[in-house]
């Protein structure tokens, strides 16, 4: 599809979600409907694209002994087993108890587990930066130390003070500084979506 | 050779100092519960502004990786709405926040919550696309009946009294409020997030667009220590986050960053030069 075409279809589906929005009509409703369900099994089939696209990669780094063959093994596996549990005749797809033992007991801690390790790992990464003595990571390390003190969770007065203190960090520089960053992005998409609407700039010739 | 055994059993030892203060009793002196920023009140407020019986869309999208950091407040708010007399709607938009929802919904049913009180809506894909659907036909399948798909059927999305949004890396808070609250009819917007969402989502809840944002583990143990749920404490976590395996945790990290902070300013002092320099000798 053309670069004009696509900006196009862009440019109508925005315009007629936008107008649905703000005017109250029922045919324009049901246009947007039929644009929003067509969005909906579209994401659908990605997903399961993806999906499939995973488990065919991962067939293939196993048999061809590529990468990580454990790993891809693992992949299949877990895969594999979820797609059993919930499909083997008799099983009520995702709602099947099999299915909910598998994620209760298998794959939330697992996953809360990687996710922990991330203390260890992380706690490694600023080691390492800080082995090598650039300034940033100076100042990373310092505004790290006193974001932790201020987080340690001390009863009374104290606790009361960090608190307080945290909060502050949070709503005034923290807060200054993401807030600062997410507007920048906004105002960089709307750019690239201006842009693509209007065709102008992105040729590679 | 010391050196690169230390380095190798250091982080093992650090997981086992952490689970060795999680058996340690509670200290009376730590406490998890510091936070200060009214959000337990604000949610509170918002729930007492409810009518009866209220309808309350549960946007179930937590994912695994920091589900464990919300799930005892998750699971306090589940049985706060129903000792409210709540009627529960679980609704995904990720395959991990449906799992999640299909094993805390397990849970119900395990623990013999109201079937007519609670009901599962399911999962659509789609991300914004599906919220701005079911802004327009909910969900409703054929085995879910009772008062819930009566009420959905009557009102369709304006029959919505709450929204309460359990967040997570993918959806969170800040596609409910964009997608659904501008197209249905003025409904409170409570949310549960990690953390990690809590830049992202100030903003809303100090807009007012979420009226109330439990972000925090201080917010969350604040809330679970003042929430009220009669006869339906079994549905509240077993185990809560303890504030001793935290400390340690913190201590631990505090430590570490010290320590390697001392180390790097004294190596820059002996050998005269500034970090800078140091730093592009080494990328050289």
């Amino acid at each position: 599809m053309t670069r004009p075409a696509l900006a196009g279809i862009v440019l109508v589906v925005g315009l007629l979600l936008l107008a649905d929005l703000l005017v109250v009509n029922d045919t324009l409703g049901d246009v947007a409907s039929v644009v929003v369900a067509g969005v909906v099994l579209v994401a659908a089939g990605a997903a399961l694209a993806a999906a499939a696209a995973l488990a065919i990669r991962r067939g293939a780094d196993l048999w061809r002994r590529r990468g990580d063959p454990v790993g891809a093994a693992l992949v299949l596996l877990g895969m594999g087993a979820v797609l059993v549990a919930g499909l083997r005749p008799g099983a009520t797809g995702a709602g099947d108890p099999a299915v909910g033992w598998l994620v209760a007991a298998l794959l939330v801690p697992l996953g809360a587990t990687v996710f922990g390790l991330l203390f260890v790992s992380t706690l490694a990464a600023m080691w390492r930066s800080l082995d090598r003595r650039p300034p940033q990571a100076v100042l990373t390390g310092l505004a790290a130390a006193a974001v932790v003190v201020l987080l340690l969770p001390i009863g009374g007065a104290p606790g009361a003070w960090l608190a307080s203190a945290a909060g502050w960090t949070l709503a005034v520089p923290i807060g200054a500084a993401l807030r600062g960053l997410l507007i920048g992005v906004a105002i960089l998409a709307a750019v690239a979506a201006a842009r693509t609407l209007f065709g102008i700039g992105g040729d590679d010739a | 050779m010391r050196d690169r055994l230390v380095r190798r059993l250091l982080p093992a030892g650090v997981l086992l100092l952490v689970a060795v203060a999680w058996l340690v009793p509670e200290v009376p002196a730590l406490d998890l519960d510091t936070a200060e920023t009214g959000a337990v009140d604000a949610w509170e407020a918002t729930l007492d502004g409810l009518p009866s019986t209220p309808l309350v869309l549960v946007a179930f999208d937590p994912d695994v990786g920091t589900y464990a950091e919300i799930r005892p407040t998750v699971r306090a708010a589940l049985a706060e709405l129903l000792a409210r007399d709540a009627r529960l709607a679980f609704f995904s938009l990720t395959p991990e926040g449906r799992a999640l929802a299909l094993a805390e919904m397990d849970r119900l049913r395990e623990g013999q919550a109201n079937p007519r009180r609670w009901a599962d809506l399911g999962f659509a894909p789609g991300a914004e696309a599906a919220i701005v659907e079911l802004s327009r036909s909910v969900p409703v399948a054929d085995d879910v009946g009772g008062e819930i798909a009566r009420r959905f059927g009557d009102g369709g999305a304006d029959a919505i009294d709450a929204l309460v949004v359990i967040g997570g890396n993918e959806i969170g808070p800040r596609s409910w409020v964009e997608q659904l609250l501008p197209r249905v009819e003025a409904t409170p917007a409570l949310a549960v997030a990690p953390t990690v969402l809590l830049p992202e989502l100030l903003p809303y809840a100090e807009s007012g667009q979420l009226d109330a944002l439990l972000a925090t583990p201080g917010d969350g143990a604040a809330y679970r220590s003042s929430v009220s749920v009669g006869r339906l404490d079994r549905f509240l976590d077993a185990s809560p986050p303890r504030a001793l395996p935290v400390l340690v945790g913190l201590v631990l990290a505090l430590g570490v960053v010290g320590v390697a902070l001392v180390r790097s300013v004294s190596a820059d002092r002996g050998n005269g030069g500034s970090g800078a320099q140091r730093a592009r000798e080494a990328e050289a």
